[in-house]
């Protein structure tokens, strides 16, 4: 509340609880900051916090704890339909039987349509010398998550990392801050902030024949091999890229903290122990058929229905999450291979994306590769496997002398 | 009345000029009624000859179907057409049969039958090579048939469309072709202009038009086709050409008719995907226009029939028509 001096202190939020209430508070104590305080914008800010009461389920718990606060089980958890914007990617007959002669002309074609569209050489994109700033956004990566693997530090810890295995990104095209905030999905994003840019992005390049025409023809104006994903970074416009940049590994540092992105494991239709941490029932001590149940679900007096969002059973998992701040322990340059501190959002095998973490307190205080890694040009290669100076680098003697 | 006036300009010019008469402008409404003439004198020949049989008479059609059984079928002489024994034996044999082979002749599935023979249905997936080319054959020269019949309809009223010919089906040559004389210096078509032929053409194939076929001679054909100087040029060449030494072959489909030596395809609902891969201009207003098309029943991925249409845009190697300047 108003103090002497006019300023109004927030309780900066913890991240991730709250969606757009953020980026208001953020304002308001900019404002409040720059401008000279005075009593009429301290009055002023009461009224923006009061209307902006109704978005913020947090900021009325804090204020008024008569009310309970329902979050994550009464929101919409997934959806598994494609958006109705997105062209049909996959063809929906099957090809009548070609002959094997026939079928082996067409692999020979594919191979020579796009083998002489492979990574470009640094030297033939028009990449602008740009400079990073630390308001600067990169893009991310797609990569998939092949599993788990130890590490241990100098002192014989272990830490679990996971391996992510950047696939063949290569960027589709770049759509500029004030285009993007005319689609759809940017209006969306940008209404109350300023637009940013969008880099579309694919991975894992696959054969035309499996896919349909329309999303054959995203990939034809650059002239690249149809990717099996695709995926939107936002980015600021001096981190852009032209289209057929490959991203790689080395488009990330060891000891950087990543933010990464996935679906969570799929556990299908669980109970409400499983789902929601329920207590349940004793084992014994003679209960019967209650061990694993829910028990009451209402109070049978005030409004005398079960309320929207009551924990009950029902499909867990299959969500997309992010999990921040990951710290990158070692980084294969040759393999494309990074091993990520912790665990990732998602089964074995499953696609993830991998943005730089926008954690305040670990984000880059030096400049990173920007916009992205490009192999120097006289030919020395960054060494192959990079280690965090922490990490014991396996097939080392384990007593230095 | 401006009608009568531009009659009575183009009777004159056409009575009176040395120079080639390919330079005549035919509006829009003239094709209209050319066909609507045409398809009177072929209606009139067909139930001229349809008369001439004087009594039904019977013959015994001997149908070898799947795993080579035989079926005896009563049909009348002169009238029934393999299509009718195709009609007696299923409907999926009615539906999908392109052509026939009638005493080891390959025969219009819509032609009659004029004695006893033994019959064979031939579908869109023969086993036997040598009957999967006489069916492919038949379906590029039906599609070169049906390319004329679309782009006779396709220009603007003032541009004046004169079919010449199509050369004898090539599938090596990667595409079907019709020569066709604009009165266009130049022209050269935008992708969109390709698209908007074949969806033509796509809209004019859904309308399950059979192909009718019609033996007539060379005099009548001369009279059908008078407004048409090339085909009035050939006629003479292709009826020497033949048994008799005076018929010339003609097929109508839908409204189009037009002069063709071999047997088509029984039904336009037989043609399924299509997409015309180029025109090329060749000497003197003639433009050659190149397609490449597949049976309804065979479907390939779009990455294929690619392939297949970047080979099609490649100049056919097949005879050009020559100019002859009266």
């Amino acid at each position: 509340m108003p103090n002497s001096a006019g300023h109004v202190k927030f309780v900066m939020p913890p991240i991730g609880s709250i969606g757009s209430g953020l980026a208001s508070y953020r304002d308001l104590t900019r404002t409040l900051t720059d401008e000279k305080s005075t009593l009429y914008s301290a009055l002023s800010a009461i009224v923006y916090m009061l209307q902006s009461l109704n978005r913020s389920p947090f900021l009325l718990g804090f204020l008024s704890n008569h009310e309970q606060v329902r979050n994550m089980s009464r929101v919409k958890r997934r959806n598994t339909h494609p958006g109705y914007w997105l062209s049909l990617k996959n063809v929906q007959k099957k090809d009548d039987k070609i002959s094997a002669d026939n079928l082996r002309f067409m692999r020979e074609v594919i191979q020579d349509k796009y083998k002489n569209k492979s990574p470009l050489k640094v030297s033939e994109l028009q990449i602008e010398k740009t400079e990073w700033d630390p308001k600067t956004k990169r893009s991310g990566v797609i990569a998939r998550n092949i599993g788990r693997q130890q590490m241990w530090d100098k002192d014989g810890n272990k830490i679990v990392c996971t391996v992510l295995h950047v696939l063949d990104n290569h960027v589709i095209r770049y759509i500029p801050p004030e285009e993007y905030v005319k689609t759809s999905r940017g209006a969306i994003h940008f209404k109350n902030k300023t637009p940013l840019g969008c880099l579309v992005v694919g991975a894992e390049a696959t054969n035309p024949e499996k896919f349909t025409r329309q999303y054959c023809n995203l990939f034809a104006e650059v002239g690249l091999m149809p990717k099996k994903t695709l995926s939107r970074f936002i980015i600021t416009p001096n981190a852009a890229l032209p289209p057929c940049t490959p991203i790689t590994a080395g488009h990330f540092l060891v000891g950087q903290a990543v933010d990464v992105y996935g679906k969570t494991v799929d556990h299908g239709f669980q109970g409400v122990v499983k789902r929601w941490g329920f207590k349940g029932g004793p084992a014994s001590h003679g209960a019967t058929k209650f061990h694993r149940r829910g028990g009451t679900i209402g109070t049978g007096r005030d409004k005398a229905r079960v309320w929207p969002g009551t924990k009950m059973p029902g499909h867990m998992g299959s969500e997309r999450r992010y999990n921040r701040g990951l710290m990158i322990m070692r980084i294969n340059m040759k393999y494309n291979v990074i091993y990520v501190k912790g665990t990732v959002p998602g089964a074995t095998n499953s696609i993830v994306r991998i943005f730089d973490t926008l954690l305040p307190l670990r984000k880059f205080k030096e400049a990173p590769p920007h916009p992205t890694y490009f192999p120097p040009e006289d030919g020395t290669q960054k060494e192959e496997d990079i280690w965090d100076s922490r990490l014991h680098v396996f097939g080392s003697p384990s007593i230095s002398v | 009345m401006a009608v009568t006036r531009f009659q009575f300009l183009s009777t004159f010019s056409r009575q009176f000029s040395s120079i080639s008469n390919a330079h005549i402008v035919q509006p829009k409404l003239r094709i209209e009624e050319i066909r609507g003439k045409r398809i009177s004198i072929f209606d009139k020949e067909y139930k001229r000859q349809q008369s001439l049989i004087p009594r039904l008479e019977k013959i015994e059609v001997a149908y070898e179907g799947f795993d080579n059984e035989t079926t005896t079928l009563v049909m009348n002489k002169g009238v029934s057409t393999p299509y009718n024994c195709a009609q007696h034996i299923s409907e999926h044999v009615m539906k999908n049969s392109v052509v026939a082979e009638v005493n080891g002749e390959i025969w219009d599935l819509h032609r009659p039958i004029p004695s006893d023979c033994t019959l064979k249905l031939l579908s869109m997936k023969p086993e036997d090579q040598h009957q999967a080319s006489l069916v492919n054959k038949t379906f590029w020269r039906s599609c070169s048939y049906l390319l004329g019949a679309v782009v006779e309809g396709s220009f603007q009223d003032d541009i004046s469309v004169t079919l010449h010919s199509f050369p004898p089906a090539n599938v090596r040559s990667g595409s079907f072709v019709y020569d066709v004389q604009l009165s266009l210096d130049d022209w050269v078509p935008s992708l969109n202009d390709f698209r908007q032929i074949a969806a033509t053409f796509q809209k004019f194939v859904r309308q399950n038009h059979t192909f009718q076929r019609l033996d007539i001679d060379s005099s009548v054909a001369l009279k059908m086709f008078e407004d048409n100087v090339f085909k009035a040029d050939q006629i003479p060449h292709i009826a020497t050409k033949s048994s008799s030494g005076n018929t010339v072959t003609v097929y109508r489909c839908g409204d189009h008719i037009d002069i063709s030596r071999g047997p088509m395809i029984a039904s336009t609902s037989l043609v399924g995907r299509c997409s015309i891969a180029a025109v090329h201009r060749l000497d003197s207003r003639i433009y050659r226009f190149q397609g490449v098309a597949l049976p309804s029943e065979i479907y390939i991925n779009h990455f294929a029939f690619g392939i297949l249409e970047t080979r099609a845009r490649k100049l056919n190697p097949a005879r050009t028509p020559e100019l002859k300047s009266n």
